[in-house]
């Protein structure tokens, strides 16, 4: 039985069918094409699905889609403004903190929701918005340094 | 050129990586075709059994489903890497090997059909006693896994050099350990997937891999259909490390539920199945025996090494002799015995991992240490004394063409004060080093080499056109910085074309470490060609000689008069004009001695050169909770000339996560074939907060054949971090390792054991 929910996705206000059975993440990928937002594992361990929903970092694949309601949510896709890629991305890319990617978006939203809500944070800080999003590429150096990098330019 | 340059060496952005922070990179799984279908796959519940029947019928009339296929609906084709290894049918019509197997597979409109009909599949097994651990495995009277191979040994690689028992009894002194080491899980960020696509008589597909050539080849041999209709397509890989370079069976089932259904077809694994059922890591059992003179002189080896195979042969003789020969590309072995065997037992398919092998490399590496400190010597003297140096020969006659080997360790001890902190060390704290060289390439026959097409449109943009193929290493991104060094044009007017089967010619892949040595030179070769043409066509309208123009910003001018200068543009423009525009290939083959064989002539030149690698760990250990802390790690690399040092360091970093921090943290854990630990939580793959704090040195070097100098980069720390962290766990306990990964729970049975030693 489908049902119908309205949300705010990536500043846009989105009313779309669902299936109550369905995960965000099946919503964002199969149904409304943002495939940005990766499928990892499928049961919040590895954090490549990580979107923000009303300023927390959130493993898209153990949301259920119905919960989505009234909600502020924003992927990767919704983080470049006017053509300007977000501080995080271009950190990201003059960091060399990307390889081969796939953890890349997950990560720059934990690394988003960090930065809206602290304005300095520490090593400690980065360390941890981050411990819920697994990198098999990089050991995470070029990645802190990339969030550092954004904190400090503020 | 190579003294003046203007991008090579750089620390440049990558290529791929706008796409990769913007989400718009697309990854097997992220693909959409019209009518594509999803499919499932049904696995072996079973380590080992004989297949009585398989029936599909009744999936096919779940309404939905549109194809469902067993090994039945194959060609009986078996692959195999060698002709002498061709075991592996993907789906198997005669018996199960290991849980989880690929059995039958349906394609239907959605995963909850494709679900649904896979319910609806009977296979009758009989089951069969199984053997899960190799030394079990090669007993007189174990379950026989294939019956072509006797006591399970699939492969037996017998390596003998000088005179080994005369070496090791004039020695001055001789030890002889065993170590063991878990297998690890690859755990790359994606999950395998595949579309295939069939049409026409002609097969598309698309999926993680580490070497679209073989994989096409692989695949055209399994469906008998000739290689230029079956089409390996370029797409992001999200982490190979080893685990993407063999044909895979999710490969077959895709194409043939496409050529059933007419459709295409995505079938993507699940985590657990990623980890069950796509490739797994050899476990191995490593004897080491050394003898050495007085002054630490290595005068023999013996080895004796059990390699898990697992149910299929994959890479069998390459896997069982590679660890053996980073180790002897590094060191002087006068003497040396070894024997490697690759056993069968009924667990997953096995693959190449970026570094295993560790219980051999870290084993050789920890005794070393015992031996210098029973000596009065120190293993940073030691490991200068055996290095191998330029110029040298290893122990099977490979020819070291340039070695910064001594620099590596020179530059790691010094930057961490390693004498001084090995021989007065804190209390419950060490500090250990561990060396390695890596063949930039291996023997593969005539894919050991590269090919490269370059054209300039008539706008002065460039395309390339290579087989080269990337894993998220930056293999892209490289060939582009190398071919705006040659052009004059930057990075971004260069569009790359790339490891898709049909439109490239033959590339050895990234998994023999050949991508920067054998593909980039083949880039660098066909850009030069193409730099020859634009010269002479700027030579002739500029009326200056050819030897005084250089290509710099998209333009071509004269060195001594600036101001005479052109657009590469219109030198494209004007070469259209003639019939004759510029389009070059260029070319790369390595010196490698083709005679070679993995078992029947292990010996002659493996590599066109070899990289090297100096790492440098500090442990503390808690002697209470047997917690190891690595607080400190340091890598020094000789990868000849960096032509990205981000990217390298990059490689280093993520080298010292996946081999330095696994030392502690990765293994796989069985019980009777089952995978206990097939998932992200169970398997601890290190978090941000389990990172040391890193140094890392590239040494400068130059090799003499390398594009620009470079050699491979990044895979020596994957290599020796194992052994940096081993040797370190010996200097803060004075005990050697009998087994990895280094858990608490280990590390405790060992003080236990081990009670007084210092």
């Amino acid at each position: 039985m489908k049902k119908e929910i309205t949300f705010n996705l990536n500043n846009e206000e989105t009313t779309v069918e669902v299936d109550p059975k369905w995960t965000l993440l099946y919503l964002l990928r199969e149904v409304l094409n943002l495939t940005g937002t990766k499928e990892g594992c499928g049961y919040g361990e590895c954090g490549a699905c990580t979107v923000i929903i009303d300023g927390k970092a959130v493993n898209s694949c153990i949301f259920p889609v119905l919960e989505a309601e009234g909600k502020n949510i924003i992927t990767i896709e919704g983080l470049a403004k006017d053509g300007q890629m977000h501080p995080l991305q271009k950190a990201f890319i003059e960091k060399g903190a990307v390889q081969c990617g796939f953890c890349t978006p997950g990560m720059i939203m934990s690394a988003k929701a960090l930065l809206d809500e602290k304005k300095n944070p520490t090593d400690e800080d980065i360390k941890e918005a981050i411990e819920g999003n697994l990198c098999r590429c990089t050991g995470y150096v070029m990645i802190i340094d990339a969030i550092k990098s954004v904190a400090a330019g503020r | 050129m190579d003294d003046n340059l203007k991008i090579v060496g750089k620390r440049v952005v990558r290529s791929d990586s706008y796409a990769k922070v913007t989400g718009s990179a697309l990854y097997t799984a992220d693909l959409k075709l019209p009518g594509m279908l999803v499919a499932k796959v049904l696995r072996s519940p079973y380590p080992h059994a004989k297949i009585i029947s398989i029936d599909v019928s009744g999936a096919l009339k779940v309404p939905g489903v549109k194809a469902a296929v067993s090994g039945f609906d194959a060609y009986g084709v078996k692959w195999g890497v060698f002709r002498y290894t061709q075991d592996h049918a993907m789906l198997p019509t005669d018996k199960v090997r290991y849980i989880g197997e690929d059995v039958a597979a349906v394609a239907a409109v959605d995963e909850e059909t494709a679900l649904e009909g896979l319910s609806r599949i009977k296979v009758e097994y009989e089951p069969l006693d199984a053997v899960f651990d190799p030394v079990e495995s090669m007993k007189d009277g174990a379950p026989q896994i294939h019956n072509e191979y006797k006591n399970n040994i699939n492969i037996h690689v017998h390596i003998d050099v000088g005179e080994v028992d005369k070496a090791m009894a004039k020695a001055y002194l001789v030890r002889e350990d065993t170590f063991k080491a878990a297998g690890e899980a690859y755990a790359m960020m994606e999950p395998y997937a595949v579309v295939a696509s069939y049409a026409n008589g002609y097969l598309d597909l698309w999926m993680p891999n580490a070497g679209p050539h073989v994989r096409a080849k692989a695949l055209s041999n399994l469906l008998k259909i000739p290689l230029n209709r079956v089409r390996v397509r370029h797409i992001n890989s999200g982490g190979a490390f080893g685990g993407r370079s063999e044909v895979a069976p999710g490969d077959l089932v895709a194409s043939l539920l496409t050529i059933k259904s007419g459709r295409p077809v995505k079938l993507v694994l699940s985590r657990e199945e990623n980890a069950t059922s796509s490739r797994q890591v050899h476990d191995i059992v490593a004897t080491v025996k050394t003898g050495m003179k007085k002054d630490g002189t290595i005068v023999a080896k013996d080895y004796k090494v059990i390699y898990d195979g697992g149910a299929y042969s994959s890479t069998g003789p390459i896997a069982t002799s590679i660890p053996f020969y980073v180790y002897e590309e590094c060191y002087r072995f006068p003497n040396v015995r070894y024997n490697g065997y690759r056993v069968f037992t009924n667990k997953g398919i096995r693959g190449m991992y970026g570094c295993h092998g560790r219980a051999f490399l870290a084993g050789n590496e920890a005794q070393m240490d015992m031996m210098a400190k029973e000596l009065g010597l120190d293993p940073v003297d030691v490991r200068l004394k055996n290095g191998l140096t330029a110029g040298e020969m290893t122990a099977t006659k490979s020819k070291i063409t340039s070695c910064g080997l001594k620099d590596t360790i020179i530059e790691a001890s010094e930057k961490t004060n390693f004498k001084k902190r090995w021989k007065k060390k804190e209390k419950n704290r060490g500090i250990g080093m561990g060396c390695v060289a890596i063949m930039c390439g291996f023997p593969m026959g005539f894919r050991s080499g590269s090919s490269c097409y370059v054209k300039i449109n008539d706008d002065g943009q460039v395309t390339l056109v290579t087989g080269l193929v990337d894993n998220g290493q930056g293999n892209e991104s490289m060939v582009i910085q190398v071919a705006s060094e040659v052009l004059g044009v930057p990075m971004e007017d260069i569009n790359l074309v790339n490891a898709d089967t049909e439109v490239t010619n033959l590339d050895p892949g990234a998994y023999s470490q050949a991508a920067a040595y054998v593909g980039a030179n083949a880039v660098k070769a066909a850009c030069e060609n193409v730099r020859k043409r634009l010269i002479s066509i700027a030579s002739e309208k500029l009326g200056v000689p050819e030897s005084d123009i250089d290509l710099k910003d998209r333009i071509a001018y004269s060195i001594k008069q600036p101001d005479k200068r052109m657009p590469i543009s219109w030198i494209a423009r004007e070469a259209f004009f003639r019939g004759e525009p510029i389009v070059a290939t260029g070319s790369f083959f390595p010196d490698i001695d083709f005679e070679r064989e993995w078992v029947t002539r292990p010996w002659g030149q493996m590599a066109g050169t070899f990289s090297f690698g100096t790492s440098v760990a500090e442990v503390e250990v808690d002697y209470e909770t047997g917690k190891i802390i690595v607080p400190r790690f340091t890598a020094a690399h000789d990868c000849g000339r960096p032509i990205n040092p981000m990217a390298v360091e990059g490689q280093m970093e993520g080298s010292i996560q996946q081999a330095g921090i696994a030392t502690i943290t990765e293994g796989n854990m069985w019980y009777r074939g089952f995978l206990l630990n097939p998932d992200l939580l169970e398997y601890k793959v290190p978090l941000a907060c389990d990172m040391p704090e890193i140094d890392t040195i590239i040494v400068s070097s130059h090799d003499p054949k390398g594009p620009f100098g470079a050699k491979e980069g990044g895979l020596t720390v994957r290599m020796n971090a194992y052994s940096a962290i081993a040797c370190a766990f010996t200097n803060a306990t004075g005990i050697l390792f009998e087994e990895l990964p280094l858990t608490p729970d280990k590390v405790l049975n060992l003080l236990e054991k081990n009670k007084g030693v210092k």
